[in-house]
């Protein structure tokens, strides 16, 4: 089918980057995003605008309060259509607390038994965000856009049918690391593109070259992410421990189990719970024996309220790239040390790094922005390749009445600019929503996807041009939309919540203060390529210079 | 027509195909290592790392590979051998 390795790379690269090129650029931005999650929650929250609280005691402050969470009524309703009738009480079985360094708020979970024949682990939550500094308890309904709507976008696209979404990312992430892969097999010259930008040779050429450039200056990081993104995810990919290998994974489990000497069923008997904050105390004494002092991320109570109880206390990985870990366990009702786990091994080791590398728990706010940087660079790489793609089709398409290379077009359009506007059409949303609104965050997600399809929409309606070969006025306008609504989001948190920037930065508040002026930036690009666009528009496309097709384009060798 | 059915044949490889083999990749090295005294949960994550590599080397030879068909061939039998050999050494394990 193919001549050579290159030019069958060179096909893979340019119709597997077509086909999914567009959720590519959707993936990348919502991961750049995720890097600022919490500062994004703390945008749209106002209420929790305040500065970042380590884990509050536990005996004086969290336990009345997780004494007092409900089982989910919509998680009741559900379990209840499962089983049928539900017991007055449900058996509680777990309560947790997580906390990181750029959390202000803390979130309790607790989870209930559901009695289920047919399933023995059967369980519904429940869970409380609580202000730590009074232990007051905050609305729970409020719409934390950048760490539950931006970051499950970008880990599984919001599909939730069958995990599709999570497979449509899987599949999108080995396809990237195929197509950087190819992509180097096609540019042999690697280093000698890397210094070449022509910004103003030639249309195509200045798109090609910073395809190449914003592709090879992050090469490591592109392939970190997707490589690193699928080994978090291999167990929903090769669910092999609960299909085939079933039977050996859940011997090894009870071996470990008892090694561990952690109760994995309840006694039945019950015992009170001795103090947690002696507990975190010892554990806190542990790991600055092992030459590793560190705060509180994560807190368990196993088996609440039972003999067989245990409490498990994890260090927060702030200062390194590894996540959560060190684990001290301890007997709920004593307070003696069960089991504390020991240095990861090898294995375990580098995998945990690798983990660590993509999810970024590290306090380290130079290398977060440097992570978003290179998040935009995919982006503007897999963009500039569709329109590379379009570019280098239009006129011919043109001459023969072929609609292909418009539809990319309107599509490459809602993917690149239409993922900016509806991003900042939630952030609108969310400052002018009337605050007692019912489902509030229900209309907020709507403004999203609203904003989104009217984007597609006006992409394809005024995508006509691309006909005639000349460029869709759609880039321009939404260009200006984006610059519109951006600066409305500034204006909006300023008159809503009285944060406007000369306040955020005097105070140093930068989780809204960096939002604002990302916005504000997010702007004055719109407005600066909207310009250019324009001028671009009105001078008539350049004939294609004699040899520049196909000599200097490897691109072209081989695709159809 | 022919060429369609060739393009689908490899693109159905190289996903689809390439699921087959590593399937029977991830399976089978789990257990081996196992069988060679690693931990269960180690093991799993070794080759969780190791699994999207190969994949990504036998999603390109799917397009690279001169037959279509000895591409498929592979795939299939590859993926069915290791699949049969851990299921069989688990057995033996568990």
């Amino acid at each position: 089918m193919f001549s050579s390795f290159r030019s069958a790379m060179t096909w893979v690269h340019t119709w597997f980057g077509l086909v999914l090129g567009f959720l590519l650029v959707v993936i990348f931005f919502f991961g750049s995003l995720s890097v600022f999650d919490r500062e994004i929650d703390r945008w749209a929250i106002p209420e929790t605008r305040f500065e970042h609280q380590p884990m509050p005691s536990f005996d004086a402050r969290l336990r009345p309060i997780f004494e007092s969470i409900q089982p989910d009524p919509n998680e009741l309703a559900q379990a209840r259509e499962r089983v049928g009738t539900l017991p007055e009480k449900l058996r509680l079985m777990n309560w947790s607390a997580y906390t990181t360094h750029r959390d202000p708020v803390l979130t309790l979970y607790a989870e209930y038994a559901v009695p289920n024949p047919s399933d023995p682990d059967d369980h519904v939550h429940g869970h409380v965000t609580i202000d730590p500094r009074s232990g007051k308890l905050l609305q729970n309904d409020r719409l934390a856009i950048g760490s539950a709507f931006f970051y499950p976008m970008h880990i599984s696209l919001h599909v939730q049918w069958h995990d599709l979404g999570y497979w449509l990312v899987g599949v999108a992430a080995l396809v990237m690391l195929v197509l950087l892969l190819s992509g180097v097999v096609i540019h042999k010259k690697l280093f000698r593109e890397f210094f070449t930008f022509r910004a103003h040779k030639h249309t195509q050429r200045s798109k090609l070259d910073l395809h190449n450039l914003t592709g090879v200056v992050a090469l490591p990081f592109h392939i970190m992410f997707p490589l690193t993104g699928l080994v978090i995810f291999a167990g929903i990919y090769f669910p092999v421990s609960q299909t085939l290998l079933k039977p050996l994974a859940e011997k090894h489990e009870q071996i470990e189990a008892q090694a561990r000497g952690l109760p994995h069923q309840p006694s039945g008997v019950a015992a009170p719970l001795s103090s947690v904050d002696a507990m975190v105390v010892e554990a806190k004494r542990r790991w600055a024996k092992r030459g590793m002092p560190g705060e509180v991320g994560f807190l368990q109570v196993t088996h609440v309220g039972d003999k067989s109880g245990y409490v498990s206390i994890f260090r927060a990985g702030s200062d390194r790239v590894t996540l959560v870990g060190q684990a001290v366990h301890f007997e709920a009702a004593t307070g003696r040390v069960i089991y504390e786990e020991p240095p990861p091994s090898a294995v375990s080791g580098i995998s945990e790094f690798l983990t660590g590398l993509h999810l970024q728990h590290f306090q380290h706010w130079l290398l977060r922005w440097l992570y978003v940087f290179g998040g935009f660079s995919g982006c503007i790489c897999i963009a500039t390749g569709l329109v590379f793609f379009v570019g280098k089709r239009k006129r011919r398409h043109a001459a023969e009445g072929v609609h292909g290379a418009r539809w990319v077009d309107a599509l490459a359009v809602a993917t690149v600019t239409g993922t900016v506007i509806a991003t900042l059409g939630i952030l609108v949303a969310n400052r002018l929503l009337p605050e007692g609104l019912d489902q509030r965050a229900t209309w907020e997600r709507g403004a999203f996807w609203a904003c989104w399809s009217m984007s597609l929409v006006h992409a394809v309606i005024r995508s006509a041009p691309v006909l005639q070969a000349r460029i869709s006025p759609a880039w321009r306008e939404q260009c200006h939309a984006i610059a519109g609504l951006a600066v409305i989001a500034v204006l909006l948190n300023w008159v809503t919540t009285g944060d406007h920037l000369g306040r955020t930065l005097a105070r140093g508040y930068y989780p809204v203060a960096g939002l604002d002026l990302a916005l504000l930036a997010t702007a004055a690009i719109a407005l600066a390529a909207a310009r250019h666009l324009r001028a671009r528009e009105a001078t008539p496309m350049p004939e294609e210079r004699d040899g520049f097709s196909v000599d200097t384009l490897a691109v072209d060798a081989a695709d159809g | 027509m022919k060429k369609t059915a060739l393009v689908v044949a490899r693109v159905t490889a190289s996903l689809l195909g390439s699921y087959v083999l590593v399937w029977g990749f991830v399976t089978f090295g789990i257990t081996l290592g196992v069988a060679g005294g690693m931990p269960y949960d180690d093991s799993q994550t070794l080759l969780y790392m190791l699994a999207f590599l190969l994949f990504v080397a036998c999603f390109c030879w799917a397009f690279s590979a001169k037959s279509a068909l000895r591409v498929w061939l592979c795939f299939a039998f590859g993926g069915a051998l290791m699949t049969l050999s851990g299921w069989l050494l688990a057995g033996k394990l568990g």
